[in-house]
């Protein structure tokens, strides 16, 4: 309502000039409401408007913005994607989405998935499986990738939740200290709770009631998908010098991950 | 007055515990014990004048402090499942909690009653496995092996209790083994350069071809150079040797008389010849071969000069000049009619 009120004093249609405004106007708005399905005769329409190659532009466009996006492993909104990129070919998005999704499959070996349904949020995961023997990538290992694997497997071990002092203490033991500065993670409460909460690793829920304030600590949206908990039971099993089996729970829930996630 | 039966389960404690003022029994979801208090009933919500007694409700919250400090300070004892320390709590608190009359005690109770659900939980949870347990402890110290932890003693303990020291590259060597359980989307970054195979290779050709030629050329130069210097000098040098071969085969016929320094060094068909004649016998002067003096003559306007070939004299500077029409003057004076001194030409030619 308060809408239509700014666009009158525009005065003027919502074109390409009142981008700017529109972006602020939106902002306004939660959840998906710059986006709303739209109806087969409106997409019909959009189909005939424009050209293949327009459209072949648009896909290339959402492509590249997903891949750029995706460095810094936040999740991407659809309302971003129709809003940057989409715009005007807002009622051809389920066209230009399925031809993006092929794209990441065949050219890239990449899923796009979307981790919450509600609110339309998807991640790039990697569909191509490693090979056991070799090496995932030729670029030197990422310390925060084994920082976070330590969390995520006291979590799945420990039956999803843990309290975050199993966690703190964990780390304390492997010589990471939330109080104090770690020589390669720097702030490791922030790194933790922030940016592995941002990326939607993990989650790190208020414990109601407690005196002082408690969190707890689960495994995040893009987790679930991107991370094999069978994988993460073998490597935990290696280190133990036992076999996954052996942890009969987490191995039945480890078993019916990997069918989900497929 | 209500007796309440309070299912104690995870996470479903309420603070109401001031709505109920009267005792209840409590039965709690752990399997390993299940006793169910039942408290003869209590009297009715109006609060008496005992009850209202502040020494004893002190002691009573100093009570229940005490039993909260005890389960958490002795947490790991009590998830032991080898023992019931914990029920014993339990009994503890039931038997405080007969003479709770108001709230603030009660929240205490409730308090140590979260306490003793949340232990009662974990140990729950260690009974319910089936297959091994899991302890944080241990798996830390099985990654600080697989991250190559040095168990040798460092003589500076920063850390209390924690031995040995991670090398540099610890977290690097967990994170390329953990990557394997991540499907992680490769980042995308710009590749810095081209896949265009094309155009080096020509590059390359060009430059070998420049380099070539220009080695080689190089390598002409200073040859030539050399063949051209040599040949200056060698030309200077035979020239003089020549002269004085000539010279000296003219003495040879004839030993006394000299010969007219005119007559030796002009060339009545070439005039640059005659100069190099003079030229060449000026070294021949120079280095005292040949002698030359002037002798008087009436009939030449020039001074002319006799060559000998060595002898000691003493040195004297003498710069001679000549131009075309003087040299035609001195064929003239002189009737030249033949070079003594032959060119290489007429050398080639004769011989």
């Amino acid at each position: 309502m308060s809408q239509r009120k700014r666009v009158a004093h525009a005065g003027s249609q919502n074109r390409v000039p009142r981008v700017s405004r529109q972006v602020v106007l939106d902002e306004d708005d939660d959840g998906d409401a710059s986006y709303t399905q739209p109806t087969s005769s409106q997409v019909q329409k959009a189909r005939e408007n424009y050209t293949p190659v327009q459209v072949d532009r648009k896909v290339a466009e959402v492509v590249q913005f997903i891949l750029i996006k995706d460095q810094k492993k936040i999740p991407i909104r659809r309302t971003d994607i129709v809003k940057h990129v989409i715009k005007e070919y807002k009622a051809l998005y389920q066209d230009i989405m399925k031809r993006a999704d092929r794209i990441f499959e065949q050219v890239f070996g990449l899923k796009l998935v979307e981790i919450d349904a509600k609110n339309h949020i998807y991640i790039l995961i990697n569909k191509l499986q490693p090979v056991p023997g070799e090496p995932i990538s030729m670029c030197p290992g990422n310390p925060k990738t084994g920082l976070l694997f330590v969390i995520l497997s006291v979590i799945f071990m420990k039956g999803g939740t843990v309290k975050e002092n199993v966690v703190w203490n964990t780390l304390k033991k492997l010589r990471v200290d939330v109080g104090e500065k770690h020589e390669e993670f720097g702030d490791v409460k922030k790194v933790v709770t922030e940016e592995f909460v941002r990326q939607k690793y993990l989650e790190y829920l208020r414990i109601p009631h407690t005196e002082p304030l408690e969190h707890e600590f689960r495994w995040g949206q893009r987790a679930e998908k991107e991370v094999s908990k069978m994988k993460v039971l073998e490597f935990v099993g290696e280190l133990h010098s036992q076999e996954p089996q052996s942890w009969t729970q987490q191995y039945r829930e480890a078993t019916s991950g990997e069918s989900s996630q497929r | 007055m209500s007796e309440s039966r309070r299912r104690v389960s995870r996470g479903s404690q309420e603070e109401s515990a001031a709505h109920t003022n009267g005792v209840g029994g409590r039965s709690r979801s752990e399997r390993a014990a299940d006793t169910g208090d039942e408290d003869e009933g209590a009297g009715p919500s109006g609060i008496h004048e005992e009850d209202d007694d502040p020494a004893r409700r002190r002691e009573i919250r100093s009570q229940y402090r005490d039993l909260i400090n005890s389960v958490q300070q002795n947490r790991e004892d009590m998830l032991n499942p080898a023992n019931n320390k914990l029920i014993d709590v339990l009994e503890e608190a039931n038997k405080l909690f007969a003479n709770v009359r108001q709230a603030r005690e009660a929240a205490l109770d409730a308090q140590l009653l979260v306490l003793a659900t949340d232990l009662g939980r974990e140990k729950a949870s260690q009974l319910h496995a089936e297959g091994s347990s899991f302890d944080p402890s241990a798996f830390a110290e099985h990654l600080l092996s697989f991250m190559g932890l040095n168990r040798l003693e460092e003589e500076e303990d920063d850390q209390e209790g924690l031995d040995g020291y991670l090398p540099p590259d610890a977290w690097q060597k967990l994170s390329k083994r953990a990557e394997h359980c991540f499907k992680t989307a490769p980042s995308f970054h710009y590749l810095l350069g081209s896949f265009l195979a094309e155009p080096p290779p020509p590059r390359q050709r060009v430059e070998r071809q420049r380099k070539a030629p220009s080695k080689e050329a190089k390598r002409m130069m200073p040859t030539q150079l050399k063949k051209m210097e040599e040949s200056h000098q060698e030309a200077t040098e035979k020239e003089v040797e020549r002269i004085l071969g000539c010279l000296r085969s003219y003495y040879a016929d004839d030993p006394e008389s000299p010969i007219s320094y005119y007559e030796f060094v002009v060339d009545p068909a070439s005039f640059s010849r005659t100069v190099e004649n003079i030229f060449h016998t000026s070294f021949l002067i120079r280095v005292s071969f040949v002698f030359v003096y002037l002798c008087p003559s009436p009939a030449s306007p020039v001074e002319d000069g006799e060559i000998e070939p060595s002898g000691n004299a003493t040195r004297h500077q003498c710069v001679i000049s000549i131009s075309p029409s003087t040299w035609k003057e001195i064929i003239e004076a002189f009737e030249i009619k033949q070079a003594l001194i032959p060119t290489v030409q007429m050398l080639t030619q004769e011989g």
